[in-house]
């Protein structure tokens, strides 16, 4: 299992002349494993789409290797790469139907025909196409439209599989269903699989590990449940999560008994040394400001806690999203279950210290994860 | 990989070159021309090598053209003038009728109106010929012909289908929410007009009314037929080279460079506009 | 007071009938969602009460005073657009004082009323910038500024969080009951996000193909839809289907998934029998011991995360798929075969020929068909 798939070496991209151009992506190294799945996760403009179009071929490398299976691939064209790819915007063949843009991708292994029907049937049937195999690509919908594309990525035996932004065009009803059913997918061949996304909550369902890039920089490379629990630094403990990370600026002071942290509007958060280990208070000791993290969902109610007023309660169905008044700023908390507060009230604030984030106040790189040093 | 081998940009350069050295090629050839005496220019085999001479551009202006058979009276300098006025007016006249119109046109879909606006761009399908005949005995009648306000109506029969077509398209580009959302705001049909539609189609507008400029500068057939000496644009006024003694082929391209020079200007003065207004519609949003 | 009413509203373009004899009652004060899929007309419906676009039938009554006939400049209404529609040639600060210049307003007043609106929303730092030089989020604060900034006593807000990231769209959305609150008008709010109609809706109105479906509170909806598309459109993950034939057992009925009785004692025995499509939201459904009574055996085919929530994709026997969600951090399964267990009473069931909710003893669903 533990066989490299995927090797990007010290890759950097220049648009426009070597390191006088747009520094697009800067120098990333990355390891995929044969049968992961990988999120390339950021913002427009972070890099994500050049690395994935470098990986693909439609790109050239302007320094660095990236090889394939342990052949290098980076000199290659992209059709001698073996990569499967299935494009944000599409790209299907409008002269064929949809069936005959899925059995396209087969076209050069020459299967027999009925291998190639039963293979257009089993996606079809996956993607939730099976009515519309018939149509043409400018008589279906977007979203339709994009599940084509996508099957006519994955019906291929490709070493890699592509995906830009595979589900952002996707009915919201067919999302959480078709998720689970690629992830199984995928997970059952034992397919190795890049997704590039904008949408965090995208990367999180899917991937086995998320590289978050932010100015072309790798800023972590973690599974979900890391880069939640230990986000690297206050861009991907804000970028990643929804709703977002609660932040603070805060004045800490340590004593020998007690950890305090000073926030805006008089709040002090005091804490007993115990609560974190000796590391931790060390890294704290000598600092003035940092930035607290907490999640919304770590946030605790408790009669004795800091009062905070309520803004606003919205229920959702199935979970509570209040906001507070805390601190000169927000806070939000997250409940799964019904809460009636009504705005205006008051109510106690708790923020554990297993679950607090302490990030540095100039550079964003974090400190602490509860307990530990980061 | 996208690296060009040395062979390649060197294959580059000479198509470039030979491309501008095609399209150049006749505007240089005037602009030396119109330096060079006749006896220079008809000399066999041409030759790059004169003795420039403004003896041309002298005749134009002061209006005294020598021949071998004496001297002629020209009034290219009156043509000059007559084309910068007709030009400027036709324009302005059809920029006021048009750009209205052409608002009309693309924010009011009425029963008809694709119809009405097509039929106003049909003419320019027309053969000018075609309209010209029954014109000039209209305009007989009507004591037009040969006066500046004859002229100048003819004139917009192509000027103010350019600009109505253009600046539809532009008007047609812009949001319609945006207009709603002043509207919204408090502000009339025509407050919307002038404040929101006009400013942002500006650069379509001024792309249009260039165009159309340099079309009715470079208009022929209906002065020719329609106006007499003292009306004349430049374009017909240079038949008067064609004399009884030859063809004054020296100040024929003097003349020429003299009456493509403004154009010529305000075309490049406003270029950024230009390029800005026709290319306006692909980045809307 | 100011009211919004539509009364028998009808609108065509050519032969399509976009608004199909919609009426409609926003109470003074009142936060209207208007939900629906694209092409449900809501932006339509907008667009006829701001004045920019004409009924074919029906009227427009805004604070009890017949608007139908009135040019869109003098019913004092402010709108914000999807797409935002700003004046690109125009500074931010012009942007948003334009509705009060239209009312010959003091250049102090101006100043000030623009100065208090772009502090609400936190964009006073970049009011002398042009759209062009402003992000995303800034734009679309822009937008919202200029709605407000006239205190209009109606508001009218196009999907205006639809162009901005994830992150942002939260922020507004805990952000805009308050400025609403504060403005005290009548809002109508158009969205295609579950999420967003019931976080900002006193009602919401689900529209569909030029109609109103159902109306009613977030609760209403959620908790008993008046059909399977309204029951589809709220929720994530989407609710599960499955047809069933429920039996009669006692006053009530149970139905069999998997081979397994599920009991839905609120509902009449009358419907044993009958075609039905079972709704089982995914939060309802949780995971138990092998051996707990009731317990359906499944195969887990995919975790997926979503959000503070973990989905998880099984299959019943027969091959039917379900989703579970249960709160991020709780344990379950990752592979394999597990069971779990289904709460019969917060079922729904909807007839499978007409899609309706079949309602439960006592129980009506709120629906306002065209008719009513």
């Amino acid at each position: 299992m533990s066989q490299t798939a995927l090797s990007i070496k010290a890759v950097d991209k220049f648009y426009g002349p070597i390191d006088h151009g747009v520094h697009a992506v800067k120098t990333l190294s990355m390891d995929i494993q044969k049968g992961e799945i990988i999120a390339l996760l950021g913002s427009s403009g972070c890099g994500k789409t050049s690395t994935l179009r470098m990986i693909a071929g439609f790109e050239p490398v302007s320094r660095g290797t990236i090889s394939l299976g342990g052949r290098e691939v980076h000199m290659l064209a992209p059709v001698k790469r073996n990569v499967a790819m299935a494009f944000e915007g599409y790209s299907l063949y409008p002269p064929l139907t949809v069936r005959e843009n899925i059995a396209f991708a087969l076209k050069a292994s020459r299967l027999p025909q009925a291998e190639v029907d039963k293979k257009v049937a089993y996606v079809a049937k996956l993607l939730e196409i099976e009515d519309i195999l018939g149509r043409y690509p400018s008589s279906i919908s977007g979203g339709q439209q994009q599940r084509a594309s996508l099957g006519r990525a994955l019906i291929r035996d490709a070493d890699l599989h592509l995906l830009d932004e595979p589900m952002g065009q996707l009915e919201p009803q067919l999302r959480a269903l078709l998720r689970g059913r690629i992830k199984h997918f995928i997970k059952e061949r034992g397919l190795t699989a890049i997704l590039v996304t904008h949408d965090q909550t995208e990367a999180n369902a899917l991937a086995d590990r998320i590289a978050v890039m932010e100015g072309g920089v790798l800023q972590q490379f973690d599974t979900p449940q890391m880069i939640k629990e230990r986000p690297a630094n206050l861009f991907t403990g804000t970028f990643v999560g929804e709703p977002p990370m609660n932040v603070f600026e805060a004045s800490v002071e340590t004593s020998e008994s007690a950890v305090s942290f000073g926030l805006a509007g008089g709040v002090k958060l005091a804490y007993a040394a115990s609560d974190f280990s000796p590391a931790v208070r060390t890294a704290l000791a000598g600092r003035k400001n940092v930035v607290l993290g907490i999640r919304p969902y770590a946030v605790r109610r408790t009669e004795d806690g800091v009062p905070a007023r309520v803004a606003v309660n919205q229920w959702l169905g199935d979970q509570t999203h209040i906001a507070t008044d805390f601190a000169g700023a927000t806070l939000v908390l997250v409940e799964h279950d019904r809460t009636r507060l009504a705005a205006g009230e008051t109510v106690g604030i708790r923020l554990d210290p297993a679950a607090l984030h302490v990030f540095d106040g100039a550079s964003g790189k974090a400190i602490s994860h509860g307990q530990e040093l980061a | 990989m996208e690296t060009t081998s040395a062979l390649e940009k060197v294959l580059r350069g000479v198509a470039l070159t030979l491309v501008v050295l095609f399209f150049m090629f006749p505007i240089v050839w005037i602009f030396l021309m119109s330096f060079q005496t006749n006896e220079t220019i008809l000399s066999i085999p041409p030759s790059v090598i004169f003795t420039p001479t403004l003896e041309n551009y002298q005749a134009l202006i002061t209006g005294k053209l020598q021949t071998a058979s004496g001297t002629l009276d020209i009034a290219f300098m009156k043509n000059l003038l007559n084309s910068v006025f007709l030009s400027v007016s036709s324009v302005a006249i059809a920029l006021v009728l048009g750009v209205p119109a052409a608002y009309a046109f693309a924010r009011h879909k009425f029963r008809g109106s694709e119809d009405i606006a097509f039929t106003l761009l049909s003419f320019r399908f027309a053969p000018p010929l075609l309209v010209l005949l029954p014109l000039t005995q209209y305009f007989q009648w009507m004591g037009l012909s040969n006066t500046y306000i004859g002229l100048i109506w003819v004139y917009q029969l192509i000027c103010l289908p350019l600009i109505l077509w253009i600046v539809r398209g532009y008007f047609e580009d812009i949001s319609a929410d945006v207009e709603y959302a002043y509207r919204i705001a408090g502000h009339s049909w025509f407050a919307t007009f002038r404040k929101i539609a006009l400013p942002l189609a500006g650069p379509g507008i001024a792309a249009a009314g260039l165009l159309a400029f340099i079309f009715a500068w470079n208009n022929f057939v209906f002065a020719l037929v329609l106006a007499s000496a003292d009306k004349q644009p430049v374009t017909v006024g240079a038949l008067a080279f064609v004399t009884a003694s030859g063809i004054q082929y020296g100040q024929i391209a003097a003349a020429i460079v003299l009456s493509i020079t403004p154009t010529l200007a305000l075309a490049l003065y406003a270029q950024r506009y230009l390029v800005e207004g026709l290319s306006l519609g692909a980045v809307k949003g | 007071m100011t009211t919004l009413q539509l009364q028998n509203i009808v609108k065509r373009y050519k032969s399509q009938v976009v608004l199909d004899n919609l009426s409609l009652d926003v109470a003074d004060g009142e936060t209207l969602v208007l939900f629906g899929p694209s092409g449900a007309g809501k932006t339509v419906l907008l667009r006829l009460v701001a004045g920019v676009i004409e009924p074919d039938e029906g009227r427009v009554i805004i604070g009890g005073e017949d608007m139908t006939d009135v040019d869109a400049e003098h019913r004092g209404i402010g709108m914000a657009f999807q797409n935002f529609a700003l004046f690109p040639h125009m500074s931010a600060f012009d942007n948003i004082a334009s509705p009060l210049t239209a009312t010959r307003s003091s250049k102090e007043a101006i100043v000030a009323g623009v100065g208090k609106v772009a502090k609400l929303l936190k964009i006073d730092h970049v009011l002398s910038h042009h759209p062009k030089a402003l992000s995303n989020g800034q734009k679309q604060r822009t937008a919202l500024a200029r709605a407000l900034v006239g205190s209009p006593p109606v508001l009218l807000l196009d999907d205006p969080l639809r162009n901005v990231d994830a992150k942002l769209r939260f922020e507004m959305r805990l952000e805009l009951p308050r400025l609403l609150a504060a403005q005290g008008a009548t809002v109508v709010y158009v969205t295609q996000d579950y999420k967003e109609a019931m976080a900002l809706g006193d009602r919401i109105a689900v529209m569909a193909k030029g109609r109103i479906r159902q109306i009613g509170t977030p609760e209403d909806i959620y908790n008993a839809p008046a059909d399977i598309e309204i029951a589809r459109l709220f929720g994530d993950p989407t609710i599960n289907l499955l047809d069933v034939t429920p039996k009669a057992a006692g006053a009530g009925i149970d139905v069999e998934l998997s081979g397994v009785k599920v009991a839905l004692p609120h509902l009449p025995a009358s419907l044993a029998g009958r075609s039905l499509v079972i709704g089982i939201r995914p939060e309802t459904l949780h995971f138990v011991e092998a051996g707990t009574p009731g317990a359906i055996p499944v195969e887990v085919e995919a975790e997926t995360p979503l959000n503070e929530k973990t989905v998880t994709l099984v299959r019943v026997s027969g091959g039917r798929e379900v989703l579970v969600s249960r709160p991020a951090g709780t344990p379950g399964p990752v592979a394999g075969t597990a069971h779990i267990a289904v709460d019969g009473a917060t079922t729904f069931l909807f007839d499978k020929e007409t899609g309706q909710r079949v309602a439960a003893a006592g129980q009506s669903a709120k629906t306002q068909g065209a008719a009513a």
